[in-house]
């Protein structure tokens, strides 16, 4: 009796392996891969049972999310090996060296591009063929938290401060509220300083070169500055992971985050009453900088079902679709149509937030948070310049001459 | 069939599972690792033979250098230091005390967390205003206070062993009675001395710690967060190696102690000539752990690789990651899998030095 227990158990759970990996890979499944994550798990899920499966119901088409835990990494192994799922996600920054691998399907003639933001479809195309539709996007937002403002007295931050008027206005709030509060937070990665540096004028990669200028140095400067001043910290001086942790502790007056803090601070924070505004511009060149991150859809080439595969994307990226995850204030639409959507123009906390966080992709110089092929390799030498400046153990031009020395590597030049 | 054919059969058929997994997974990886050293595989495109290019790559690329150094530096210290601490605490815990059960549980706590959990407590403990930050700060504040106690301390004692001594005792310097009453006068002493404002707490802040963060190096080779993981490694590993220490202990009869005693042996040269000696297929199966477990390191860094710069982690198991996971950049399989046989020769070299240096005899007993 207890072998026939143990045989069975066995039996099952082989069953069960199989029947897993026979998912992927059948013509009348189509598999979808992204993070494992509540947001995505539950959005995406959403998604398919709302916009997708009524469209693919009649074919008897199946649609399945198969997230993963490590999805960079795991993506990149499943594709090699041929196990891809049918459509995932692209990462903006690992875009272009996945489509050099030969894995992607090029979407040309069997989706219609042109009704989404060009800015948006320059990341996700090489050698003029489109590889991915992106699904949403967001810039950086100056959050500021209007308490602390209002206790020190001090204006709010505004569309029309540049970099000098921030520092004043910030450290007037961490000098009229006193220890244990601070004007910002600067963290030591080029995710966020990479706006100071774009509205310099300043072009991450040209003609396949990163030349970290003087306008670049002028803008490392300020941001490592203030943080030597004491009046920007990095989120782990205060025991804070991210900018939205800084906003959450309620004792820090602004921070740099995009469209994806809405959602945290609304869970974490209920009672922080914020505003946000768009970053402060270059004194110099009087305009603002910004970074644009998104991620796409992209379809595995080595799909069962190609015809399902780009119905699904479509499906995906629809009116509808775009437009569910947008009133549920979770991301900004791809689609041209949707930019002037009622949403937009709300007046609630949010909707301002989102309007910024749209503003923020077209205004002054904002530019791809993507670094071409060279994938996140190439942020790391300016993170560790930044890091080293911040905590006083190099100079500014010290630090700079090395991040050089660092990206030219990356980039093999 | 004969019967040692059969007996030879039986054990083949023993031993076969364990073969199929070693071959899938170990030498089939292995003879392909090998293979994809000498090619420019790079997971997606048809791969090319390349000769030695990539070993010769890989010594010229200086982060490999730096993963090299690192290595070897935790390696041979978090060895040393988790071999000759647990064999101490093994040696303590072997002793005859009431209650010896409960401390072998505690002592042994640390190895069953898991390593993931236990990185993530060390970057909270290490962080900038950690709790480590706090407690240096602490003992800085107060350095002056524990300075006064000390001298008061010694003054006090001095005065009182000549007294004893003018009066023919004989006293020792350390004599515990006078001692306790040296404190007290000194806890008095510095409180006194606080309160009149004669010796002041420091006030100063908590300096943030930046050990994980810096890209400094301790005495010009040992980057701090590699110093972390090595305090980290030897707490959750030397339990582990307490424990085999703590079973060859067990096996030294008591007869052996006693002799030494009678011979005249103190407790230290117990130790040195009958303890160790005694033990050493125990301890060149420790170091043998220690050293494949340590040149293979890869988790703490890779969790540490978020936080601290590159090439202050970088171990040879992460550079080999970093090579063939390189978010978005082309994966490097060739230039990763020559590293890879270069850790794996570098172990077994070291596994042969060692056992040279513990000597056969010793090994085969």
């Amino acid at each position: 009796m207890k072998k026939r227990v143990v045989a069975t158990g066995l039996a099952l759970g082989a069953a069960a392996v199989l029947a897993g990996s026979m998912v992927q890979g059948q013509a009348n499944v189509i598999t979808i891969g992204g993070y494992d994550g509540q947001t995505d798990t539950a959005l995406v899920s959403e998604l398919i049972a709302k916009f997708v499966k009524p469209k693919l119901a009649a074919d008897g088409v199946d649609v399945k999310y198969v997230p993963t835990a490590d999805f960079g990494t795991s993506i990149v192994t499943q594709l090699s090996a041929g196990t891809a799922p049918d459509l995932f996600y692209l990462e903006d920054f690992a875009a272009k060296g996945l489509i050099a691998s030969g894995k992607i399907l090029p979407l040309n003639g069997l989706v219609n591009s042109k009704d989404f933001l060009p800015s948006l479809n320059n990341i996700f195309s090489s050698g003029g063929k489109q590889y991915g539709i992106a699904k949403d996007f967001n810039t950086l937002v100056l959050y500021y938290n209007k308490d602390l403002f209002d206790q020190a007295k001090v204006a709010y931050p505004d569309d029309n401060d540049n970099w000098n008027d921030f520092a004043t206005k910030t450290t007037a709030v961490q000098k009229a509220l006193g220890k244990g509060y601070t004007g910002t937070c600067f963290p030591a990665e080029y995710s966020r300083f990479g706006a100071f540096a774009a509205s310099t004028g300043w072009k991450p990669i040209q003609g396949g070169r990163t030349v970290l200028d003087s306008n670049f140095k002028r803008a490392f400067k300020f941001y490592t500055d203030l943080v030597k001043s004491g009046v920007a910290v990095k989120p782990g001086q205060i025991n804070a992971g991210w900018g939205g942790d800084c906003m959450k502790s309620g004792k820090v007056a602004t921070a740099f985050e995009g469209g994806w803090a809405l959602g945290f601070l609304r869970d974490q924070a209920p009672n922080l009453k914020y505003g946000t505004t768009l970053l402060p511009r270059d004194p110099q060149t009087n305009k603002r900088g910004n970074l644009i991150y998104t991620v796409a859809w992209a379809i595995h080439s080595g799909t069962k079902n190609k015809a399902a595969a780009v119905k699904v994307l479509n499906a995906l990226t629809s009116v509808e679709a775009q437009q569910f995850v947008l009133r549920g204030g979770l991301a900004l639409p791809s689609r041209i149509s949707l930019q002037d959507d009622p949403y937009l123009g709300g007046a609630g906390v949010e909707n301002i937030a989102f309007r910024n966080v749209f503003r923020g992709a077209s205004e002054g110089n904002a530019v791809s948070f993507a670094p071409d092929k060279f994938g996140n390799a190439w942020f790391r030498g300016i993170d560790e310049a930044l890091n080293s400046t911040m905590d006083g153990q190099k100079t500014v031009d010290q630090a700079v001459r090395e991040a050089q020395a660092a990206v030219n590597k990356v980039m093999g030049k | 069939m004969n019967a040692r054919t059969r007996e030879n059969l039986t054990a083949f058929w023993f031993l076969l599972p364990f073969l199929i997994g070693l071959v899938v997974f170990f030498l089939f990886a292995f003879l392909r690792t090998i293979w994809y050293s000498f090619t420019n595989y790079n997971l997606f495109d048809k791969s090319d033979w390349v000769g030695l290019q990539n070993y010769a790559d890989v010594f010229k690329d200086s982060l490999f250098i730096q993963a090299l150094i690192n290595t070897f530096t935790f390696a041979i210290l978090t060895t040393l230091i988790q071999t000759v601490g647990a064999l101490l605490l093994a040696i303590v815990m072997n002793q005859k005390l009431r209650g010896i059960g409960f401390f072998r549980t505690a002592y042994y706590f640390p190895s069953i967390a898991s390593s993931a959990v236990t990185t993530l407590i060390f970057i909270w403990l290490f962080r900038p205003t950690g709790l480590i930050s706090y407690l240096s700060t602490t003992f800085v504040n107060y350095l002056p206070l524990l300075l006064t106690g000390l001298a008061i301390v010694i003054v006090v004692q001095a005065l009182q062993v000549a007294f004893e001594r003018s009066r023919g005792l004989p006293a020792s310097p350390f004599d515990p009675a006078l001692l306790v009453v040296s404190l007290l006068v000194a806890v008095i002493g510095t409180i006194v001395l606080n309160a009149g404002g004669v010796v002041r707490v420091g006030s100063a802040d908590p300096t943030p710690l930046l050990w994980l963060s810096t890209s400094d190096r301790l005495f010009g080779f040992i980057s701090y967060p590699i110093l972390m993981i090595i305090l980290m490694n030897s707490f959750t590993t030397m339990p582990t190696l307490m424990l085999t220490f703590l079973a060859g202990l067990q096996g030294i009869p008591q007869s052996v102690y006693e002799a030494a005693s009678i011979d005249g042996a103190s407790p230290i040269q117990q130790i040195r000539f009958v303890t160790i000696p005694i033990l050493r297929p125990v301890t060149f199966y420790v170091i043998s752990i220690g050293i494949i477990g340590t040149l293979q390191m890869f988790d703490q860094a890779a969790l540490l690789g978020g936080t601290s710069p590159l090439d202050t982690v970088v171990t040879l198991a992460f550079y080999v990651y970093h090579n063939v996971f390189s978010g978005g950049a082309e994966s490097r399989v060739g230039l990763a899998s020559a590293a890879a046989i270069l850790l794996a020769v570098i172990t077994l070299v070291l596994l042969q030095i060692q056992r040279r240096f513990l000597s056969d005899e010793g090994v085969n007993q």
